[in-house]
Order: C-alpha cells, then sequence, then structure tokens
C-alpha cells in the first residue's frame, strides 16, 4: 500500500530514464522470445485441448483460457513489463562490482553507517520497481550483516530490536522446545529440531505483528490463517468422527 | 491387446452369476445379525470378518497414470490383487518441473538412465539480486534429479504392466456407486484404442475398490464428493537456449523469489534435457501470472539469452488436501487427494509416495487379495500418511507464510540460506525426507541469525518507506 505510493513518485522521478529506453532497441532475447511467443501458443492451444480430451473441468478451463489470453495479451503484457526492465540499472558511484564502497560511506574518520543504510534502502527501493537481471558477470556480493547491530539501533530500532531479541527469542525458543517435549517423543523423532526452528519463526512473525498491529482483529485473522492449514488436513478426520456419532 | 484383456476380462465379470449370490448372500447374513448394533460397530466387526472374495482376487482399478497411479499399480499387483490402470494419454507430458529428490531413485528403484541431470546447485536468487548457492554441503554422491514426466510416468507404468497390472488408454468419466455392502463400483469410461483421433468406445468396469490418482482435476475426488482445495496456478515455459548459455544450467538449478515473479511463491529455472524450464507460480494473484512469467524470465534474461520458447504449459497445483479423501472403498492420492508441500511445492515423491501406502493399506487389508476391503482398511492409508507427513507439510507451510510474504523476509530468508547449518538441514530434510535431530546450539545461532535477518530486512524495507515520504 504504501509503496505502491513511492512507486508512483519515484517513477515520476524516473521517468525520463524510462521513455529514453523505451525508444531504443529492445534487447535480443526480447524479440527472439517474442516472435516465437505467437507462435507457439498456436501450437500450444492445441496441444492443451488434446490433453484435456474432454475433461475441461473448472480449474483447467481456467488455466486453458488465460494460455489462450496470452496470444493477445502477451504482446500488451511484454511492453509493458519488459521496458520496466529494459535495462534500467541501479547506478551509484559507491555501489561497485555488487558492493558498497565503504572507503566512500567515511565520515570523520568513521563509517557512516547510517548513510549506508540508506543507500542500501534506495537501492532495494530501486530493484523493486525495477527489477534487474541477476547476472553472473557481476554478482551481488553486499551483505545487509556487515552493518554492526549498534548502528541499527541508534536509527531508533531499539525498541523493536530490544523486544525482538530478547522477548522473541527465548519466549519462541523455549516454546518450541516446550512444544517438542510435551507433544512427546513422536514428534521430535519425525521433525527433529525443524518443529523447533518452525516455532521460533512463527512466534517472531508473531511478535512483530503483534507490535505493529495491536488490534484484536489482526491478531484473531493471524491466529486463523496460522491455523487454517492445520483445519484442512484435520478435515478428513472430521468426516469420520461425525460418521461414528 | 489391452482391449482384449478388457473384452475377456468384462465379459467374465458380468457372466459369471454364481459370485453374485455370493455377496448377496453375505451382505444379507449382516443385517440380520447385528441390526441393533450402532454402525461404527458393525465396521469393525465387519473389519474382521470382512467376507472372502471367491474365486478370483480382489480387483481394483486406479485411474490415473502419473507416478501416483503408477506406484499404485505396482504395490497393487505385486500384493496379489487384480490391478487394472486408466490412464487417458499414455504418453503424458504433464506439465512439471521433474525436480525429484534422492531417496525416490533408491525407494522407488529408479534406473539412473531416466534421470537426465543431476542438479548439485541450487541457487536462491532475493529481491536485490543476492544469489546464494544452498548446495554447497551436498556430499559427492547428493544431488536432485531432473526427469522428464513422461519418461517417468511412462517407466512406472510400464513396470506395474510387466508385473501383471492392465494398462487401459481410456479416459475415465464416472462411476456407479454401490448399492450394497460389498457391491462392486461400475466404473464408466472411454476407451481408446491407440489411434490418434479415435473417438474411442464407451465401457464399463466393475471393481471392489477404487484409487483415484487423477490429478488436480480429479473426476475420482469428484464422484465421490470430496470437496474442492485452494489451488495455486503454475506457469511454466520450456526454453531452448544456446549450447554455450546451456553450460551454467548443466547442473544448476534457480530459484528466484520477490514481488516481480510472485507475491507468494518463487520463479524457477530448472534445467531439463535438452532445455530449460521456466516458471512460476501463485495462489493469491492468479490473473497477474504472465506478468510474473515475464518478470521471471527478465530476473534470468542474461541467462537465457537467445533462447526460444518450444512450449508453454500452466496447471493447477493443490494447496491443501481436499476435505474428504476417502469414502467407502475409495481413496484419493496424490495431487488428487492433495499432497503438495508449500514453500518448495513438490508433488512428484509424495505422489509415488501416497500411491504405493494406500495400495500396501489395500493389500494388507485384503490379506493379498483374498478378502474384501472395507473403508477401515483404506483409513489405516490414511492414518499412516498424516502420522509420516503431517508435520513436514505444516513446517514448510509455516516457512512459505513466513518467508515468502514480502520482500525483507525473502531478503532475510535468502541471507539465512547462505548458512552452512540451515543449507546442511533443508538439503537433508529434502533429499532424504527425513530430517536429523538438529544440535540445540546450532539450533539456537540459527535462531539469533534469523531474527537478526528479519530485523535487518524489516529496518531496511521502514527506510524505504520514508524515502518515498
Ligand atoms: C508447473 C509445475 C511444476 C512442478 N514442478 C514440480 C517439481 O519440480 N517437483 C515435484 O516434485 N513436483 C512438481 N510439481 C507437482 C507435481 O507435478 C505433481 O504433484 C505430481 O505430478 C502429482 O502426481 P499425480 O500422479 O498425483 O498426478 P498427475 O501427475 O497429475 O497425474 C494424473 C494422471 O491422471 C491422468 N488422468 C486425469 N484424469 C483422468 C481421467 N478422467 N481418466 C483417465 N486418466 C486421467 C492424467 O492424464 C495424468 O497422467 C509441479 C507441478 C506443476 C504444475
Amino acid at each position: 500500500m504504501a509503496s505502491i505510493a513511492i512507486s508512483a513518485s519515484l517513477q515520476r522521478a524516473y521517468s525520463s530514464y524510462h521513455i529514453a529506453k523505451k525508444q531504443q532497441p529492445q534487447p535480443k532475447l526480447a524479440r527472439s522470445l517474442g516472435t516465437k511467443q505467437a507462435s507457439t501458443n498456436a501450437v500450444t492451444l492445441k496441444v492443451e485441448g488434446q490433453t484435456s480430451l474432454g475433461v475441461t473441468e473448472q480449474v483447467q478451463d481456467k488455466s486453458g483460457s488465460r494460455i489462450d489470453e496470452l496470444g493477445n495479451a502477451e504482446n500488451t503484457a511484454k511492453d509493458g513489463a519488459e521496458t520496466e526492465s529494459s535495462g534500467m540499472k541501479f547506478t551509484d558511484q559507491r555501489w561497485k562490482n555488487g558492493i558498497w564502497d565503504l572507503n566512500m560511506f567515511v565520515k570523520d574518520g568513521k563509517v557512516n553507517w547510517d548513510g549506508l543504510i540508506v543507500a542500501e534502502a534506495t537501492r532495494r527501493k530501486f530493484l523493486e520497481l525495477f527489477p534487474e537481471a541477476a547476472t553472473n558477470q557481476d554478482p551481488v556480493l553486499f551483505k545487509s550483516s556487515i552493518i554492526p547491530w549498534w548502528a541499527w539501533l541508534k536509527r531508533s530500532y531499539l525498541p523493536e530490536a530490544e523486544l525482538l531479541n530478547g522477548r522473541a527469542a527465548m519466549v519462541g525458543f523455549f516454546i518450541a522446545y516446550a512444544v517438542d517435549a510435551l507433544t512427546g517423543l513422536d514428534v521430535v523423532g519425525q521433525t527433529g529440531s525443524f518443529i523447533c526452528k518452525a516455532g521460533v519463526f512463527a512466534t517472531v512473525v508473531g511478535v512483530i505483528l503483534f507490535r505493529r498491529t495491536k488490534d484484536f482483529d489482526n491478531l484473531k485473522k493471524l491466529a486463523d490463517e496460522a491455523t487454517l492449514y492445520d483445519k484442512q488436513w484435520q478435515s478428513s478426520w472430521q468426516d469420520q468422527k461425525e460418521k461414528k456419532v | 491387446m489391452t482391449s482384449i484383456a478388457l473384452k475377456s476380462f468384462v465379459g467374465l465379470r458380468q457372466s459369471s452369476p454364481e459370485k453374485n449370490p455370493h455377496f448377496t448372500t453375505t451382505t444379507q447374513a449382516k443385517p440380520l445379525t447385528f441390526t441393533v448394533q450402532n454402525p461404527r460397530k458393525l465396521r469393525v466387526v465387519a473389519g474382521k470378518f470382512s467376507p472372502k472374495v471367491a474365486g478370483r482376487n480382489l480387483r481394483v482399478a486406479v485411474i490415473g497414470g502419473g507416478p501416483a497411479g503408477g506406484s499404485a499399480a505396482e504395490t497393487l499387483v505385486k500384493g496379489g490383487i487384480e490391478t487394472i490402470l486408466i490412464e487417458r494419454k499414455l504418453d503424458n507430458c504433464k506439465p512439471c518441473g521433474g525436480a525429484i529428490p534422492l531417496c525416490m531413485v533408491g525407494e522407488f528403484d529408479l534406473p539412473l538412465d531416466i534421470i537426465d541431470r543431476k542438479v548439485t546447485k541450487m541457487k536462491m536468487i532475493s529481491p536485490s539480486n543476492v544469489a546464494v548457492d544452498i548446495g554447497q554441503t551436498l556430499k559427492p554422491h547428493e544431488y536432485i534429479g531432473m526427469v522428464r514426466r513422461e519418461v517417468l510416468d511412462s517407466y512406472l507404468r510400464d513396470r506395474a504392466k510387466e508385473n501383471g497390472a492392465t494398462v487401459i488408454n481410456g479416459l475415465f468419466l464416472k462411476m456407479d456407486m454401490p448399492k450394497e455392502e460389498n457391491s462392486p463400483y461400475v466404473l464408466h469410461f472411454t476407451e481408446y484404442d491407440g489411434k490418434v483421433g479415435g473417438v474411442g468406445v464407451r465401457k464399463t468396469l466393475e471393481v471392489d475398490a477404487v484409487i483415484g490418482a487423477d490429478g488436480a482435476n480429479s473426476r475420482v475426488a469428484k464422484s465421490i464428493g470430496a470437496g474442492d482445495y485452494e489451488y495455486a496456478i503454475a506457469f511454466q515455459e520450456r526454453v531452448k537456449i544456446p549450447d554455450d548459455k546451456m553450460v551454467y544450467y548443466e547442473n544448476l538449478a534457480e530459484m528466484y523469489v520477490g514481488d516481480d515473479v510472485s507475491p507468494d511463491f518463487y520463479g524457477w529455472v530448472f534445467p531439463k534435457c535438452d532445455h530449460v524450464a521456466v516458471g512460476t507460480g501463485t495462489v493469491t494473484h492468479k490473473g497477474d501470472i504472465k506478468k510474473f512469467q515475464l518478470a521471471t524470465r527478465n530476473r534470468a534474461k542474461d541467462k537465457i539469452l537467445g533462447g526460444k520458447i518450444i512450449r508453454v504449459e500452466a496447471h493447477p497445483i493443490p494447496e491443501h488436501p481436499r476435505p474428504r479423501r476417502l469414502a467407502g472403498r475409495v481413496a484419493l492420492v496424490g495431487d488428487a487427494a492433495g499432497y503438495v508441500t508449500k514453500c518448495s511445492g513438490e508433488g512428484i515423491y509424495f505422489a509415488a509416495k501416497s500411491g504405493r501406502m494406500c495400495a500396501e493399506a489395500i493389500v494388507e487389508g485384503s490379506e493379498k487379495g483374498k478378502r474384501m476391503v472395507n473403508e477401515g482398511d483404506l483409513r489405516k492409508y490414511l492414518e499412516k500418511w498424516d502420522k509420516t507427513y503431517w508435520p513436514t507439510y505444516k513446517v514448510l507451510d509455516v516457512l512459505q507464510k513466513v518467508f515468502y510474504r514480502s520482500n525483507p523476509a525473502r531478503e532475510a530468508f535468502v541471507e539465512m540460506c547462505a548458512d552452512e547449518y540451515v543449507q546442511k538441514m533443508t538439503f537433508d530434510s529434502y533429499l532424504y525426507k527425513r530430517v536429523v535431530p538438529g544440535n540445540p546450539l546450532d539450533d539456537l545461532k540459527l535462531a539469533v541469525n534469523t531474527i537478526g535477518s528479519l530485523i535487518r530486512a524489516n529496518a531496511l524495507r521502514r527506510e524505504m518507506e520514508k524515502l518515498s515520504v
């Protein structure tokens, strides 16, 4: 939601590049894929018709028609999306060979981590708007973990970090192990520590969400979502219970 | 020749009046003895003394000849059961990534020549293009197998056939439910004689039990009112890329995550025999699938440059099991039941496994085809299945919910995957479908690191939000 607003504004900011790029000839891939597309579609449709052999049920119908649409829609979709990534490349003089050049962030003899955080956020934002091809020639080597923990804290992430590190890690971890112990050897034997990890992850997410959305409705939704999958699985057994009664 | 076998078979069944009295007497006898008892007890008792099938062996039909159907039929026929497999298209090339875990090769005795490629490198690529090779901890003999489905499916089917199963090229249409306990199910189907474009002949077949292995659009599920499931739509293009580009994908598969490629799944480039499969899937935004496919192609752009699309395919993938997987003597397995994992979207192994497990329950319940089976016998399969695999499904569901939900979470996920311990755990559980218990200290470290990654990614996200305002 927030990101949509952002994309609109950034789009404007970059629109000059955008248009310039658009007029350039499309990259070779786009062309060769594009031309092939039209002919393949016709073939595929036929194949689809044969394989289904009249088994056009709801789901297949949908997928079928989607392929169908593809013929017409593909070209327009291609234009739209292709330009979006047509060579728009993130550039920043501090970004060199897939990594932020820390020397460029030095202020008063110290690394300006705040600046680095903002720079990386900008890069990620840009990539969300203009996804870039992942290439083997210039791999991304930067890791956010090189930024020390206190730099995050200083940028007022203190409350969350503290809360998460302290409460969630502890609570989550112990819950996970408690679950393991309580449910008996069977679960431990089957899932080993993976259940613990899942427990940890679930707790962390729970805490993040809890902090953000303190209202009850969302919590309830979360609970519903967390248990939906279980319910779906258990329904075959409810079926049997009903019969028993 | 299958049709000849079938004809004589149908004839035998229809013109064998001596069997019907057998069934009628037993069914009539029972209500007399047990009328006042509650139905549950009746079933248990009936299970113990289920009637012998006289003059023949138990007759079971398997609908669908994918991995679920093929392995079910093999196990049935080896267990002494008269097995009929109905597949609508014997050279069916199911849209599928075709990745199978190492343990499947051993457990199903697959010959190595049906494995086109042995993938030993798996690259996860984050929204900001951080790439992590999650195959570093693989041992020299470990790999993910890449198969062509038309090859795997027909291999499994043929093996069932060699062991004595009857394979019919036919389209299952519907079935009539038995009116009395232990009387047969009547299957209606159209048989094809193999000639292309032939209309086929409508036939019927009487069987004692049915295994529905007919995939996501299962008609067997429909006939027993099994209910629906949520499904993801998966889209895949087979792209023939220049030889020099293919070198990179020799033994490497790629998974792309990000809002651009899919809001709730991943985009992939899998190597096939002489081309690559580029695809993506989604549950929540099915209408946008083409956009996601394009984005996936764009992210892999440099590596598939100059490629030609040789085939486009789309197919539903179930998200969870159907509300009912069993009714009377009809059980669902594989995609028909809904056994695809979240997170990885894996279903071939689980289809084959569930087919086998269901068949084993029938073999056991019928004492190698000598006795009639009932719902209680088939339920043993469900019990065993849920007990063995439910935790796996659940964990992957949680992982998907946590890590595929937003770009920061995906960044954290990829970061986490760089960790050797995570790789080892992930691959062990994927390749062998079992989990070696982790080491508590490593678990703790992992938990802390994961939390760290999530915090950092979320902090950056908030920073990104600030940028706009
Ligand atoms: C794009 C895509 C990629 C995937 N990638 C992977 C992957 O990499 N690894 C993995 O493990 N899983 C993958 N899956 C999931 C996997 O394909 C399925 O889980 C698996 O095929 C299920 O096998 P099955 O035997 O249950 O059903 P299916 O393979 O669907 O087989 C059903 C069979 O029944 C036949 N049939 C259907 N209806 C009838 C009828 N009325 N009469 C007669 N015959 C009938 C069909 O022709 C078909 O042969 C992928 C799925 C998709 C869509």
